[in-house]
């Protein structure tokens, strides 16, 4: 009581209640902070190596010529597979595959060397492993380089045996060969691709969770809501002292973990670092009052916590990392519009590794802000249809005979 | 044996009469059967948009666009007067790919000599990467080796050694298990395998942490710890034997991904399965107690679990000491598998070592609920002590 004169109630009040709750409550800060970081490294020591090199394949040679061993050696000195085994038959070979051991397995038939030599075109074939589709296509695209390698030597000696003048044979090796240029990630690493599309999918779920759990926490009754009001002097001012903490927090674990990204796996910087910057604010503010939402709309807490799992737990494969959202159906592509993760990974791919040109980088942000500023007005609208019910259940319970006109 | 069938059916109707369990392993076992894998239903990209920079403008390079165009991988939806402009389109996303093909195209193929072609394709999503790519160049091949031939059959080599001339070594790459290439067919064996461990792993979770609300349970006499156990367990082996063979057989049959395993052979495997990750949902609920905090710490749980199961990431580039760490969860080896008894055909003896990993995890974790049982149980001798309930 004696305190009481000297608190004034209102935005920072709320504010500094809840920097002490999470002081207090290790469990609240833990998930906010040491969860998600530990995920996060968890997720940079497993893509730690960027590309997946030397993948074992195995080698069923059935010529044992120079030419079968040239291609052998072609294929083991790809950066994408390694000759692992040479097995003695196609069914050793299968049990490898399934066993998980090889990834693919070249086969050289008989006669290799003697039929190419002929004229004979003989097959070469590659078996690979697609169940494992990322695993299996950079086998392949190991394979696929080597053979036509060695196949090039043999089309000149060929030429040159039927009399073909040398120059004229050499030219025309690779009538169209394709320059192929990578845009934005010329080596093809998965850190930039992945993990950089990953950590914020991961926040995604925690911030809307957690901002269910905490706000749920003090609107889970009429009392507690009317606590805060009167805590924040009001509804809005109570509502944003509540949620400011966990926004720094947010930034910070998102900042970090680029920072991490940036220095520590020397992702690019092409774009606006401060576009960035504000597209990574509008999430975390789209994810909070989205959690907020929750809690405001469902109870008990625990309701309002699996729901927002549900929404988001599954949001990766929406989101269109690993399976493009071009290729989706009507239904996971409209789903995915309404993910703010789809929009913050947009902005954050424009401003990472494309450098989008500033004047075609707003589409992802305005998008995100219209996020964001639906769900403050949702919840807005919510507090105060609340509060609206509870002053007329209050004004019921002291004039229930007399309709005052207010 | 009457302690362990009463343990057993006080579990299987609490599956179904308290609510959050229910959400989680019923409803949401529903939800995500049918939610999960709408993105992947299209199997493939198909008509990835692209645009085409002509500097030639012959029938040779009009020809060769026609032809990338014809490819369902890829469709040529412009045309633009340079590089610079084909850029903005990219970064504006209506494109995802470039294709150069410099002046004197026709004219250096007629004569014989290189003639190549420039493609800058988007490689920030490399599904769309690999498309572009792999059209283009497949239809680079192509063309080759027919204006080769024609060209040599031209200088009057015999037909037959002009094709062996320009392609003496056929490389025939066969894709297997999955022959389409396709991403349903590859992500969803194992991401259902993943959502039958978050949510058993959840509602066991759950179950631990929640009292018992019916009050005719409340004057019994409680079982012993190695008897509740056992009959939790068989009450989720028994909720399990129908929800798993629907996930993991009939779900895919729906979905037309091809399983070519018995099902027998899944369902031996499926036992150590559910018992490791019943026995590891018994532990979270020993250690965060409520439920509340189940939830919130299993929740983003799953997206991790799946990286560094070795299935999207091949566990060759995974550093080992994470390799060995990520055998503590079941789905590490339940995915693998899986995946090896269903997709690829496998017999069990191929999967011994993830069947056995199964096993020793079922034991190794129910052996810790069993002891954290017996510690909870000692001071419980004269009434329920009922623990104060904490907000957090």
């Amino acid at each position: 009581m004696l305190a009481r004169s000297r608190i004034r109630p209102g935005f920072w009040l709320v504010f500094w209640r809840e920097v002490d709750w999470l002081r207090r409550r290790p469990f609240l800060l833990g998930l906010t902070t040491i969860v998600p970081l530990a995920q996060m490294a968890l997720l940079a020591a497993v893509f730690s190596a960027g590309l997946a090199t030397r993948l074992p394949i195995g080698v069923l040679d059935l010529d044992s010529s120079d030419l079968s061993r040239t291609i052998i050696r072609m294929v083991d000195a790809t950066p994408d597979s390694a000759v692992a085994v040479r097995v003695g038959d196609l069914a050793e070979g299968r049990g490898l595959i399934l066993s998980g051991k090889i990834h693919g397995l070249l086969m050289l038939p008989r006669d290799l060397q003697r039929d190419v030599f002929a004229g004979r075109r003989p097959e070469v074939v590659f078996f690979y492993n697609t169940q494992t589709l990322t695993t299996g296509s950079l086998t392949a695209r190991g394979v696929t380089a080597a053979v036509p390698t060695a196949a090039a030597g043999i089309r000149l000696s060929l030429r040159s045996a039927q009399g073909q003048p040398m120059e004229s044979a050499e030219a025309d090796l690779q009538p169209i060969p394709v320059q192929i240029h990578a845009l934005f990630n010329p080596t093809l690493n998965y850190v930039y691709f992945l993990l950089a599309a990953l950590i914020p999918s991961i926040l995604q779920v925690i911030m809307v969770t957690t901002s269910s759990y905490s706000v749920g926490l003090d609107v889970e009754t009429r009392h507690r809501l009317r606590v805060l009001r009167r805590l924040g002097g009001g509804l809005w001012p109570a509502m944003a002292g509540k949620i400011l903490p966990y926004t720094i927090l947010f930034m910070l674990v998102l900042g970090l973990s680029d920072t991490l990204m940036f220095t520590g796996f020397g992702l690019p910087r092409r774009g606006q670092a401060w576009l960035l910057i504000v597209a990574g604010l509008l999430y975390i503010l789209s994810c909070q009052f989205l959690g907020a939402l929750l809690a405001l709309l469902l109870k008990p807490i625990a309701s309002a916590v699996s729901i927002g799992t549900l929404l988001t737990a599954p949001a990766f494969g929406f989101m269109g990392i690993g399976f493009p959202r071009l290729g989706m159906n009507a239904f996971a592509y409209a789903y995915g519009a309404l993910l703010p993760g789809t929009w913050y990974l947009t902005a954050r791919i424009d401003q990472t590794v494309r450098g989008t040109p500033i004047d075609l980088s707003w589409k992802p942000l305005l998008i995100l802000l219209a996020f964001a500023l639906a769900f403050v007005g949702l919840v807005a609208w919510r507090l105060d249809s609340i509060r609206s019910s509870a002053d007329r259940s209050s004004r019921a319970q002291t004039a229930p005979l007399v309709e005052v006109p207010s | 044996m009457s302690e362990l069938l009463e343990a057993f059916r006080t579990e299987y109707r609490r599956i179904f009469t308290v609510k959050p369990v229910f959400s989680v392993l019923i409803l949401g076992t529903a939800f995500y059967a049918f939610f999960y894998p709408q993105p992947y239903l299209n199997e493939a990209l198909r008509d990835v948009p692209i645009a085409v920079v002509d500097r030639d403008r012959t029938p040779s390079s009009r020809d060769f666009i026609r032809r990338v165009d014809a490819t369902p991988d890829v469709a040529v939806i412009e045309e633009l007067p340079d590089i610079a402009s084909a850029e903005r389109e990219v970064f504006a996303r209506r494109i995802d790919g470039i294709l150069v093909i410099p002046q004197y195209f026709e004219r250096e193929l007629l004569h014989g000599r290189p003639s190549p072609v420039a493609l800058y394709a988007d490689a920030s999503y490399f599904l769309i990467y690999q498309r572009v790519a792999g059209a283009v160049v497949a239809v680079a091949r192509g063309t080759a080796v027919e204006v080769e031939s024609a060209r040599l059959i031209g200088l009057g080599v015999d037909p037959a050694l002009a094709a062996a001339a320009t392609d003496p070594l056929r490389l025939t790459a066969v894709p297997v298990f999955n022959p389409e290439g396709g991403y349903a067919t590859y992500v969803l064996p194992a991401a259902f395998v993943l959502l039958l461990q978050q949510t058993l792993l959840m509602g066991v979770a759950l179950l631990g942490t929640l009292a018992d609300t019916d009050p005719a349970e409340a004057g019994r006499r409680r079982p012993s710890p190695v008897t509740a156990i056992a009959g939790k367990l068989l009450a989720y082996l028994a909720l399990q034997a129908i929800i798993l063979p629907v996930y993991l057989i009939v779900l895919p049959y729906l979905y037309g991904v091809p399983r070519l395993g018995g099902v027998l052979p899944i369902l031996i495997f499926a036992v150590p399965f559910v018992l490791s990750v019943a026995g590891l949902g018994f532990v979270v609920a020993g250690i965060f107690r409520q439920p509340v905090r189940v939830s919130l710490v299993l929740a983003a749980a799953g997206l991790p679990l799946f990286m560094i199961a070795g299935f999207s990431w091949p566990s060759e580039a995974i550093p080992p000491v994470i390799r060995i760490l990520s055998y503590l969860v079941p789905s590490t080896s339940a995915i693998d598998g899986f995946v090896k008894l269903s997709q690829l055909g496998a017999p069990i003896s191929v999967v011994n070592p993830q069947f056995f990993t199964l096993w020793a995890l079922a034991f190794f974790y129910n052996f810790i609920a069993l002891l954290q049982a017996i510690r909870e149980a000692k001071p419980l001798t004269p009434v329920v002590a009922a623990r104060t309930p904490r907000i957090c």
